[in-house]
């Protein structure tokens, strides 16, 4: 932990879907900077537990309490609460029928209320940061996935927000561009942003993480440093999804 | 037998052209009217809140089940008896906009539908709301994906604004109504009028089928 700000905070966080039970007594506390991979095999409802954090789940019971707002509550003003959390999609979710520019200025102008040479010039700087500048001018189609995802992270980005959560960004993506992706994520890291990751790319995990989250069956059951959860799972059910993943 | 005769229309012309032109207008009036209610009535059929998914519902279910003709007379005889009487054109024009946008709206809730769930996922959690979302992403899409449904709609609604000929509406079919009762010609009078109609429909036809193809392109 890096000691700052808890800016995620799970509380006895339950939720159910029907007689579903995808997430059981989750608590979790994320510091501001700190960046924080969940793993655990499908189903496990790692992906719940991320779309919780932007209120796209909500919760059965527990205290869910993001960016200093208790999210349960029906007095949350949701989409300002919403613009300080950026979200990356493992389908990307582009908007098909806008160029790539306008994919990235239409949150920052309807929502921040930039002009739209402001949020122009704010996303062409984080289009060029992640790789792409000379793409602004084409339509989500002409891209591949590889670049697909890196403006989505650059739409995100261009909202200046707090946190980022990445639901397995790069499982949609043809192998030869899961790297691109992963630099431009790594590049994050290192300038302290904030960042909760949903991923299966257990190399990246172990490069990046602070602190790992192993989950299965709805239930957080193993929480470490990153190079201590790798080198040393304390909990069987860890230790047979590393091995499983590692042999094979 | 009735002798085909093209003096019919060459002495009757104004009031062909007078009627053709009314015909048009309500057309585009109600396009238009019906376009707009018809989104909204959409947007209302899958909203979460559930006052408005009922209303939507329900005005789907009424009016789509239930002829042009009493929805019409509806607005015609309906503010008459209040003492506020709407002449033909208007209650026509009102009728055919009320009506044919239960059926837009029903193409367009599909539509809707029909975009993936993860636009509106990524629309939302970037801080858009609800409407916004729907403006700026998921109409706009789901508007390509139903223009040929919706252009289907705008055809039965050109054929469909006969119906002003009942209620005094002076479009179309009212003057060729009156045309024959001073010709007595009726095979004549109505085959000039079929013809405007298809000066009206075939080039909407035509507008369709491209967009379909468009469409089938590029998806």
């Amino acid at each position: 932990m890096k000691g700052g700000l808890a800016l995620i905070e799970f509380i006895d966080v339950n939720k159910h879907y029907g007689n579903f039970h995808v997430l059981r007594d989750i608590n979790l506390k994320i510091e501001e900077g700190e960046v924080v991979v969940i793993i655990g095999p499908s189903g496990s409802g790692k992906s719940t537990l991320l779309r919780c954090i932007n209120r796209l789940e909500a919760i059965s019971s527990g205290e869910l309490i993001v960016n200093g707002t208790l999210l349960h509550t029906k007095k949350v003003d949701i989409n300002q609460f919403r613009r300080d959390i950026g979200m990356v999609f493992q389908q990307f979710n582009l908007y098909p029928h806008k160029k790539v520019i306008d994919n990235i200025v239409l949150a920052p102008t309807r929502v921040l209320g930039l002009s739209k040479e402001e949020a122009t010039k704010t996303a062409m700087r984080y289009l060029k940061r992640v790789g792409i500048a000379d793409k602004a001018d084409s339509y989500p189609a002409q891209l591949s996935g590889g670049q697909q995802q890196r403006v989505a992270i650059a739409r995100s980005l261009t909202m200046n927000p707090k946190i980022m959560l990445f639901d397995e960004p790069t499982s949609a993506l043809d192998p030869e561009m899961i790297g691109e992706v992963l630099d431009v994520m790594r590049s994050l890291t290192h300038e302290g942003m904030t960042m909760v990751i949903v991923t299966h790319e257990m190399g990246f995990a172990r490069e990046v993480a602070d602190r790992v989250v192993f989950m299965d069956e709805g239930q957080i059951l193993e929480v470490a440093p990153s190079s201590k959860f790798f080198a040393k799972p304390q909990e069987d059910r860890a230790k047979t999804f590393l091995s499983r993943l590692i042999h094979h | 037998m009735e002798k085909f005769n093209v003096h019919v229309v060459i002495n009757n012309w104004d009031r062909y052209w007078e009627g053709f032109i009314n015909t048009i207008q309500v057309s585009l009036m109600a396009l238009v009217g019906c376009f707009i209610l018809g989104t909204i009535i959409a947007i209302f059929r899958i909203s979460p809140v559930r006052p408005l998914n009922w209303i939507g519902t329900v005005y789907v279910e009424f009016i789509r089940n239930i002829p042009l003709l009493l929805v019409v007379f509806f607005f015609y005889l309906g503010p008459a008896s209040l003492g506020v009487p709407l002449d033909g054109f208007v209650s026509g024009t009102l009728g055919l906009i009320v009506y044919t946008a239960s059926f837009i709206a029903e193409a367009i809730r599909a539509g809707i539908q029909s975009v993936p769930r993860g636009q509106s996922e990524a629309a939302r959690s970037s801080g858009l709301s609800y409407v916004q979302t729907m403006l700026y992403v998921i109409l706009p899409q789901a508007i390509k994906i139903v223009l040929p449904a919706v252009g289907n709609q705008f055809i039965n609604l050109v054929k469909n604004s006969s119906i002003l000929a009942v209620v005094a509406g002076m479009d179309l079919m009212y003057f060729a109504d009156l045309i024959n009762s001073d010709t007595f010609l009726p095979v004549t009078v109505y085959t000039f009028v079929a013809l405007f109609y298809l000066v009206l429909t075939v080039p909407l036809s035509f507008a369709v089928h491209y967009m379909e193809r468009r469409f089938a392109k590029s998806s």
